[in-house]
């Protein structure tokens, strides 16, 4: 499948910003998955790109001049292969097992996960405990916050994609499985959920499978990657901190859609 | 009886050891008055230089005097010239073993460290993967912290690659004593430490690939526990102590704010842990750090000393290792004893450590500054079981060792001299040469029969002297 992505980003500010800086990752690199065919990120100001800890291709953005407003813009084809489940690394996963503050298991979630897993330490066994997640936390905007942990929207039994993806994690590194934050792009044909996404992925037979708790998903089909990391910290598309500005409005605009194929002759 | 602990003045007989004989006629010749005197000078001294340790955990939250005690601690030469090779034989092979584990992972691959243990340690940082740094440096400043058994060998009780303190003491410890007895001075050769700085600035400036970079002194601020320090290394190699809000990024290169407008910054001695450094990339909430300086770091456009996930290698979990290290990476046999050590993450270990609590040093892995820790001995019965509850629910976050016998030093207290326990931190630094001023920071636990020397923990310092024999 042949998305294309068109991903703007403004921000207006109350008062002038003195100075700002943002860690940027919005930008899709290819892989077993997926093949990127263009892609543009435009910013204020011309930024090398480098890639980040995680091996994602990362933009820092640093303006100091006084601005009001940023407008950041991303757009892009990409190619998905549908066929393709899993995604191979040279790199150990050793690194995921770790708990972070917003994917700490607490004795809820390790009970949970031991249920629902019971000795099935597997894909399938994975995939059980995407499904009872999904029941257990319902898709609920508005009800969590960025830095909502995992163990807090488990007891709270709301939220969102990103919550969603820090239960999982806790979860699966609480049975010693490394798993992985993933954000991106989900192409879906209702507007019940936003075309920018999070999902989880997780270490089974060698390769990182997909596990998308909000959707039920483990085939990730429609899901175009941007970036992983421990949780939501270390892969969200904007990381930013700025000098002034007072108060902020964001207007996030994504548009996610197939591209018909032209028929080959 | 026999002897539980090996005094560094005095041989089992009584007699005075031969490299501590000049003191002990001096001590003998000066009149209790004076000594007094000189004593309460040390402290007004202190006190008006500023020389002073936050204490953590204290409602009182304030500064307060690290007492300093007049007798020094001396090591003759010839034996110090076997700890100095032990520590740079074993901060050597430390920072071998981080370059290795952020590229290669020979060792791993080699079945000698579990990967697990590394890779999945909290210390253990993914930006450092694949990074090079300039000489292969992590660990540019280390301080190795040893003690010594009954019958007087040395052990390394653990190494602090991160941001190791102590070193101002040192360096005002000998200040105080030539202002205070001069005498001493001149009448035997002793090793002098003044040149501590220097060396640092040196060490510093070597890390960078430039020819002559711009330092600068990195601190929390003023709350924390060695705000002093900071400020007295940053004046003593006269460069700039900054603040996170001195500094700055733009396009991947770090700046100081000054009042001659911006000035590229290319080294950062940082007394920062990593989860401060970049709130972007690190803790979010950190206020202390400088946004975007980790992109910077791995643009390779500034140094930071010491660099960023040496925290793996100083793990207690990864201490029992050490040895292991010295044999991989440099064919040689360790120098310096390693304290052997319970791993309490293996059930064979826990079940004898939980069996075995009330004679055994039960520490956290990821802890340090002596908070968490139990001493088995000293602790009363309630401490010890709700250590062992800990310890069930949490095996992999402790190690347990025997309880050392730590040699004793005389010391003044309130009535008259005892012997005391006491330590030694030797800082190695690394740099085009790996290098030690002759001593270090001896530390001593004031409390009679305490075997923790921290001054979070109450304890003093004493004066390091290596004495040509």
């Amino acid at each position: 499948m042949r998305l294309s992505i068109s991903h703007d980003t403004t921000y207006h500010y109350d008062d002038q910003v003195r100075g700002s800086i943002q860690y940027l990752r919005m930008t899709p690199h290819d892989s077993e998955r997926q093949q990127v065919i263009d892609w543009q990120l435009k910013l204020p100001r011309p930024t090398r790109a480098q890639l980040d800890p995680y091996g994602n291709i990362l933009h820092v953005l640093t303006l100091d001049e006084p601005h009001e407003s940023i407008v950041i813009s991303a757009s892009g084809q990409v190619v998905i292969d549908e066929q393709r489940e899993a995604e191979h690394e040279a790199q150990s996963p050793l690194p995921f097992l770790r708990f972070t503050r917003l994917t700490e298991a607490d004795e809820a979630l390790r009970a949970f996960a031991r249920q629902q897993c019971a000795a099935r330490q597997d894909r399938h066994g994975l995939i059980d405990l995407m499904h009872a997640l999904n029941a257990h936390i319902s898709y609920q905007p508005g009800s969590t916050v960025v830095d909502t942990s995992a163990a807090q929207a488990f007891a709270g039994g709301q939220g969102v994609c990103q919550d969603h993806a820090h239960a999982f994690l806790a979860c699966a590194r609480s049975l010693g499985i490394p798993a992985r934050y993933v954000s991106g792009y989900l192409f879906t044909d209702s507007h019940d959920h936003l075309a920018s996404h999070a999902w989880a992925e997780a270490w089974v037979d060698g390769a990182w499978y997909s596990f998308d708790v909000t959707n039920c998903l483990a085939r990730p089909e429609r899901h175009l990657k941007l970036a992983v990391g421990l949780d939501y910290l270390d892969a969200c598309p904007v990381r930013g901190m700025r000098r002034g500005g007072g108060g902020e409005q964001m207007c996030a605009h994504v548009l996610v859609s197939p591209v018909l194929r032209v028929q080959q002759q | 009886m026999p002897r539980a602990f090996y005094d560094e003045m005095h041989l089992a007989s009584g007699e005075c050891r031969s490299h501590y004989r000049e003191f002990a006629r001096w001590l003998a010749d000066t009149p209790t008055e004076l000594l007094a005197q000189r004593r309460r000078e040390a402290d007004l001294l202190f006190h008006r230089a500023g020389i002073t340790f936050t204490l953590y955990g204290d409602d009182q939250g304030t500064e307060r005097l690290i007492p300093f005690d007049i007798i020094p601690r001396s090591i003759p030469a010839s034996e110090w010239r076997i700890v100095e090779r032990g520590c740079i034989q074993r901060v050597q092979a430390l920072n071998m073993f981080l370059a290795d584990l952020y590229h290669d992972q020979r060792i791993i691959k080699a079945g000698i460290v579990p990967a697990e243990q590394v890779l999945a340690n909290e210390g253990y940082q993914m930006a450092m993967q694949g990074l090079d740094l300039h000489r292969n440096i992590y660990a540019h400043i280390a301080g190795v912290d040893l003690v010594r058994d009954g019958d007087g060998s040395y052990y390394v009780l653990e190494d602090n690659l991160r941001t190791p303190s102590g070193v101002s003491y040192m360096l005002e410890d000998r200040k105080m004593m030539m202002r205070l007895f001069p005498e001493l001075f001149a009448a035997q050769r002793i090793a002098p430490v003044n040149h501590y700085p220097n060396l640092l600035l040196d060490t510093l400036k070597s890390s960078s690939p430039l020819d002559n970079p711009t330092v600068v002194v990195l601190t929390p601020g003023r709350f924390n526990s060695a705000y002093f320090e900071h400020a007295f290394l940053a004046r003593e190699m006269g460069v700039e102590l900054v603040e996170g809000a001195d500094l700055f990024v733009r396009d991947d290169k770090l700046y100081m704010r000054t009042t001659a407008g911006a000035k590229q910054v290319d080294v950062v001695y940082r007394r920062l842990d990593d989860a401060f450094l970049d709130p972007l990339a690190f803790n979010p909430d950190s206020m202390l750090g400088v946004p975007g300086l980790l992109a910077c770091y791995r643009s390779g456009n500034v140094v930071l000393a010491n660099a960023i996930g040496t925290g793996v290698a100083d793990d207690k979990s990864i201490y029992p290792y050490v040895d292991e290290m010295i044999r991989f990476y440099l064919s040689e046999e360790p120098i310096l004893k390693n304290v052997p050590t319970w791993q309490c993450r293996k059930p064979a270990d826990l079940s004898h450590v939980l069996a075995n609590l009330p004679d055994l040093v039960v520490k956290e892995t990821q802890g340090s500054g002596g908070y968490g820790m139990l001493v088995g001995p000293a602790a009363t019965k309630a401490e010890i079981e709700a250590f062992r509850a800990r310890l069930i629910a949490r095996p992999e976050a402790y190690i347990a060792q025997p309880t050392l016998c730590l040699s004793t030093c005389p010391t003044f207290v309130e009535n008259g001299i005892a012997p005391r326990h006491i330590d030694l931190r030797p800082f190695v630094l690394s740099g085009k040469e790996t290098r030690i001023v002759p001593g270090g920071l001896t530390r001593v636990a004031l409390r009679e029969g305490s075997l923790v020397v921290n001054s979070s923990q109450g304890g003093g310092t004493k004066d390091t002297w290596v004495v040509e024999d």
